[in-house]
């Protein structure tokens, strides 16, 4: 990352960071006392976490701090051609799409798939779609993209059975 | 000499036919875990922690220390032919090793990173089979003063020493790892905390279910998001070293070694920062400093000696403190915990023969290590060439399924998920991952201690800062905190060279 693209990540994390711990303190310092149960006051359950609280609102603080001071230098120095894409995507041609497309395939299998068909049906559906949809050659000819395709659906299928076997069977595991 | 006596019967126990089978499928399984980018030993651990939960406690856990071994000696295989880290432990091999398979000798590097993985986690067992003891016997004395100030100094020590760019991400993450404790019933009065009304939160969250998504998930979100690497282009050489080879180098491995093994006694700090280290006291210490960077056999041999004797050194604390040496070990307490052992100074009392035990399967890993790296060069350099692609589904349908096993819940997929996206995004700005997750063993230490320790003396915080042990540990706690601040640790530095100055005259005079 650029530094100033850096600074104001850590800014923005900063200012989250700091919220949660507020709420923290907040839901610290409201948690019952159980003085009913005649506890002793520092053995009240919100003790470490409202410390803790604390502890992140201040580091929360230095990184704002930091930040700003990050973004004031950066300000000065002129913007070079690197520094503001974001380094690592410069020279990475597609990562962002690569990142939200295999995290949106992960999730569609783990929260939409999985419990709505049969295990392994679910398992191979995702697997042959994974890598069909990353080895997809837009100008490959028809004759190799079955190939591939007919490769990611048996690698898809193996791996649904071998997985659906190994834990029902030989670990006992009730399958989702 | 008990200890040896231990040490035999627990390899005469051991030693089975099931016992080399297990040791040789998981030290292969491991070294491919390691050799594959993105796959990491954490991951490795985390994930066959789910898959041999059903066997033998022994069987099991020596599945997962060969794991473990395998996989920090694996990512040596990616340093040297890809010039990326398999593990984050080989970082500082990719130095000398890539530069060595470039000038066609990557037979040569492989040996040598082989014999130097095998020397360093032997260095590290023997410091295990002579320090577990004697560190148990030193923790009997500890009290809850004291366990609270070791808490602390784990999650700061780690923060600072795991920090990249500044230790304050650090630090920030070892508190959210021990926030992410608090959530749930505590220990004491049973009182339920930061659930936001979810009941599956009553019990905590899982440890496994967050290590497989930060080490998992995070992993395969962040291997899709980089570079493709290319393997380098090389007829592999001689790979089985010279005697002469390894014995030109024995000073440097011997203090590789002991340096790993230190490093890996000091509480969540892991093997890259053992192999660094290691790595920065060879080239001070050598004659040709300039050829390090450019394919140097000393360097090499420093890198992978140090980061492999980190593995039987994070099991010290491990085992006698429950107190996770490196990011994969504290994985190993809670597969321990699910197998029946309980880590802890109290266990060359209850269990004396367990710690011989892991001495044993460190010596089965060893083994393992040498044959599979000295005799499947080739092979996996097949296994470097699977397209990520390929590979990344099915670590994720791991990853779904190994929490989901446990306990059968669908909420711990839930939890991987989280702990996985959120590990993404931490790990993309600079925020190490062994602080969080020892933040998130510590934090029932902690607080524990904190409360007990407070109630014991009706509030009184005295013997938190006047008994021996606990002053130590705050004083290195305040240390390393201050140190981390740029002003003070240059005039310290300042100091330290005016002193060292003034003594070197007076000693001249």
């Amino acid at each position: 990352m650029s530094n100033r693209r850096s600074a104001r990540a850590d800014l923005a994390t900063g200012a989250v960071l700091f919220a949660l711990s507020i709420a923290i303190v907040y839901s610290a310092w409201s948690m019952d006392r159980l003085e009913a149960r005649g506890i002793h006051p520092l053995s009240a359950p919100g003790l470490l976490p409202g410390i803790l609280g604390l502890a992140l609102a201040f580091c929360s603080v230095l990184l704002i701090v930091q930040a700003l001071r990050g973004l004031r230098t950066a300000s000065f120095l002129p913007e070079h051609p690197g520094s503001s894409g974001g380094g690592l995507d410069e020279d990475n041609p597609g990562a962002g799409f690569r990142l939200v497309s295999a995290a949106a395939i992960c999730l569609v299998y783990a929260l939409g798939l999985i419990g709505r068909m049969p295990y392994w049906l679910a398992t191979a559906l995702f697997v042959t779609f994974f890598i069909a949809f990353f080895e997809w050659e837009s100008g490959a000819s028809l004759s190799r993209r079955a190939i591939r395709l007919a490769w990611a659906m048996s690698l898809g299928l193996a791996t649904a059975l071998a997985v659906s076997y190994a834990f029902r069977e030989l670990f006992l595991v009730r399958l989702p | 000499m008990q200890g040896l006596q231990l040490f035999f019967d627990a390899l005469w126990t051991l030693l089975s036919w099931q016992t080399l089978f297990n040791t040789a499928w998981a030290v292969l399984l491991g070294i491919i875990v390691g050799a594959l980018p993105g796959l990491t030993a954490t991951m490795g651990v985390a994930l066959l922690t789910t898959l041999t939960y059903k066997m033998a406690p022994d069987q099991a856990i020596l599945t997962l220390i060969c794991m473990y071994v395998g996989a920090i000696y694996g990512g040596s295989r990616t340093a040297i032919l890809l010039n990326i880290p398999g593990t984050p432990a080989s970082a500082a091999s990719t130095l000398d090793g890539y530069p060595l398979a470039r000038a066609g000798r990557a037979g040569e590097a492989m040996g040598i990173a082989t014999t130097s993985s095998a020397i360093g986690t032997l260095i590290g067992t023997l410091a295990l089979a002579a320090l577990a003891p004697l560190l148990a016997t030193v923790a009997l004395d500890f009290h809850s003063y004291e366990f609270f100030w070791l808490a602390v100094f784990g999650v700061i020590i780690s923060g600072q020493l795991t920090a990249t760019s500044h230790p304050l991400k650090g630090y920030i993450a070892g508190i959210l790892g021990l926030l992410v404790a608090m959530v749930g019933m505590e220990g004491i009065h049973a009182h339920v905390r930061f659930t936001l009304g979810l009941r599956e939160l009553n019990g905590g969250i899982g440890l496994i279910p967050a290590m497989v998504g930060a080490f998992g998930f995070a992993e395969v979100l962040n291997v899709m998001y980089l570079k493709r690497a290319e393997i380098v282009r090389n007829t592999v050489d001689r790979v089985v070293p010279r005697f002469a080879d390894i014995w030109r180098y024995k000073i440097t491995a011997l203090r590789s070694g002991v340096i790993g093994t230190f490093i890996g006694i000091i509480p969540g700090v892991g093997e890259d920062i053992g192999a660094w280290a290691s790595y920065a006291a060879a080239r001070r210490a050598s004659k040709t400093p300039e050829e390090f960077g450019k394919g140097s056999i000393d360097g090499l041999t420093a890198a992978e000696t140090g980061d492999n004797a980190v593995v039987p050194g994070a099991l010290i604390p491990t085992l006698t403190l429950a107190v996770p040496g490196s990011a994969p070990a504290a994985v190993l307490i809670a597969a321990l915990f699910i197998h029946g052992v309980r880590p802890g100074p109290m266990i060359m009392i209850e269990q004396p023969m367990f710690v011989y035990s892991i001495v044993a399967m460190l010596c089965f890993a060893t083994i393992g290590i040498l044959v599979f790296g000295l005799a499947l060069t080739r092979p996996l350099l097949y296994v470097l060439r699977i397209p990520r692609e390929r590979l990344m589904p099915i670590v994720f349908v791991l990853c779904v399924i190994g929490p989901f096993a446990l306990t059968q819940r669908m909420f711990d997929v839930w939890v991987m998920l989280f702990f996985g996206i959120a590990g993404f995004l931490l790990r993309r700005m600079d925020y190490p991952m062994a602080p969080l997750v020892l933040g998130i063993i510590l934090g029932d230490l902690m607080v524990k201690n904190l409360r007990r320790g407070l109630i014991l003396r009706d509030g009184d915080l005295s013997p938190f800062f006047v008994r021996p042990i606990s002053l130590v540990f705050c004083l290195l706690v305040v240390a390393t905190v201050l140190l981390s601040i740029g002003p003070v640790r240059n005039k310290a530095g300042a100091l330290g060279r005016r002193i060292w100055s003034i003594t070197q005259s007076s000693g001249t005079r």
